[in-house]
């Protein structure tokens, strides 16, 4: 039997502008990342899969994607994390690696906006992660 | 696979065999007029000799002629004695002018080394097979040797200093890299100039002994590969082919596992290399066997030859007749079969299209 989602508060949307992230724990042990991506929220697993650093606290970041020899397509710049150990690129957005996306990656999780009556929070609302 | 080659017989091609001339005069007399003057000199060495000389003196002569300077010595002592179907000549020696300061001396030593190549060697016997030399300190003479020489019957491929005074995947040399892709022919590099001319030295300093010396070539086989790599080479040229000769193999494992583990994470850094390293390797470049490693149990070398996937990668070598030159059929254990095949000549038939 699927267990009910259950949503976890991250902060005011006020508190996550463009560009940043907060990183939240579930209660159960778990860890995750929600990251602010141009006005998208994207929540990731703070976990690497590689040898298990917290990838949540990585620079976040462009990519350079294949090109000739000299040659440097920077793009896709904020949507990549790279975890703070051995430099893994990944999509904040699918939470897949840049190197091995379909082997390689990191759980990703629903995030939503509510309305909340808190006395910290404005009419931005509450961002909030389905775990 | 193609099985050409079992219908014609082949069992055993060595792809590392040492010609030299008898007397320097045979390259001599192929030079231009004024370089004639200079004679067959070659990068002076660190001094460090081996102690019996590095060619087998049970291979010199009867009139005390240069070990690997007589085709019928070569047939009679390699070819015949152990059934070779082909035999892939480099003069390692004259390959050394790759790291003379004078390019325009070193090209022309190296032309004339090609013509002595085709009129003395690949004349004298239709197993002898011909690495062309050029000169790596001047691409574009490189190239255009290249392009003179392409099509030669009996050529097969192009060898360069495994020495060089930059490494081998820059840009520099990539007149060299078209010119061979359009001949077809792989890049084979060989030692021998470590520490001579021009050449970089190993990574920290000078080696002090011939052991030293020897043990460590594998250092630079190890950087070229890097090199070529991570400089986009290989991504650049799709169709080029590399063969690592005598470099030893035994390291292979350890650069393919951490440049595959780095690339993981530095990618970016090379964008050019959009597959795991390891992919261009196996495919494009391939390593002679000898000297083979000679671990303390045949289940290691075993091991080894899994590692590298030798049934695509491991061609089998002599290196006739230096000193520490590899039997056909004492350097190798036991191997399964079609492994054997694959090592001791499906892997060259298919490189060099003999099959």
């Amino acid at each position: 039997m699927m267990s009910e989602k259950r949503a976890i508060t991250v902060c005011p949307a006020s508190e996550l502008p463009p560009g940043e992230r907060k990183i939240v724990d579930t209660g159960d042990g778990r860890s995750i990342g929600v990251f602010n991506v141009k006005g998208k929220y994207y929540a990731l697993r703070n976990l690497c899969p590689h040898e298990g650093a917290e990838l949540c606290r990585g620079v976040v970041t462009g990519m350079n994607e294949p090109s000739g020899v000299g040659e440097y397509h920077w793009v896709r710049e904020g949507e990549i994390l790279r975890c703070p150990w051995h430099g893994w690129e990944f999509d904040i957005l699918t939470g897949r690696s840049i190197f091995n996306p379909n082997a390689v990656r990191v759980k990703t999780y629903e995030t939503t906006v509510v309305e909340s009556f808190a006395v910290n929070v404005d009419e931005g609302g509450m961002v909030v992660v389905m775990v | 696979m193609k099985d050409a080659g079992q219908d014609q017989g082949l069992s055993l091609i060595d792809c590392d065999v040492h010609c030299v001339p008898v007397q320097a005069e045979e390259i001599v007399e192929r030079l231009p007029t004024y370089f004639r003057t200079q004679g067959l000199v070659l990068p002076g060495g660190p001094g460090l000799p081996h102690p019996t000389g590095v060619r087998r003196v049970d291979a010199r002569g009867p009139k005390g002629e240069p070990a690997g300077s007589l085709p019928e010595m070569m047939r009679e002592q390699l070819l015949d004695a152990y059934g070779v179907d082909f035999a892939v000549l480099i003069e390692a020696k004259i390959l050394t002018v790759g790291v003379h300061p004078d390019t325009h001396f070193a090209n022309a030593i190296a032309s004339a080394h090609n013509d002595w190549l085709r009129e003395k060697w690949l004349a004298a016997d239709p197993r002898f097979l011909g690495s062309m030399i050029v000169n790596p300190l001047d691409p574009l003479a490189a190239a255009q040797e290249i392009r003179r020489v392409a099509g030669s019957e009996r050529i097969v491929q192009v060898a360069m200093t495994s020495a060089t005074r930059i490494p081998l995947g820059d840009r520099i040399y990539w007149p060299i890299y078209e010119a061979a892709c359009e001949a077809g022919y792989p890049i084979a590099l060989h030692p021998g100039a470590e520490g001579k001319g021009v050449a970089g030295q190993f990574s920290v300093g000078f080696p002090a002994s011939y052991l030293e010396w020897h043990t460590n070539l594998p250092q630079g086989f190890m950087a070229q590969l890097t090199s070529l790599l991570c400089r986009g080479a290989m991504s650049h040229f799709p169709d080029l082919k590399f063969v690592m000769v005598e470099g030893g193999f035994g390291w292979v494992p350890h650069l393919l596992w951490r440049l595959d583990k780095n690339w993981k994470g530095l990618r970016s850094t090379v964008p050019w290399l959009d597959r795991p390293p390891s992919d261009y390797v196996l495919e494009r470049v391939r390593f002679t066997s000898q000297p083979v490693e000679e671990p303390p149990s045949h289940e290691q070398l075993l091991q080894v030859l899994e590692m590298i996937h030798a049934e695509r990668t491991l061609m089998f070598s002599s290196d006739y007749p230096h000193w520490d030159n590899d039997s056909p059929l004492r350097a190798f254990p036991r191997l399964p079969a079609e492994l054997k095949e694959r090592i001791f000549w499906k892997n060259a038939a298919e490189l060099y299209g003999l099959a």
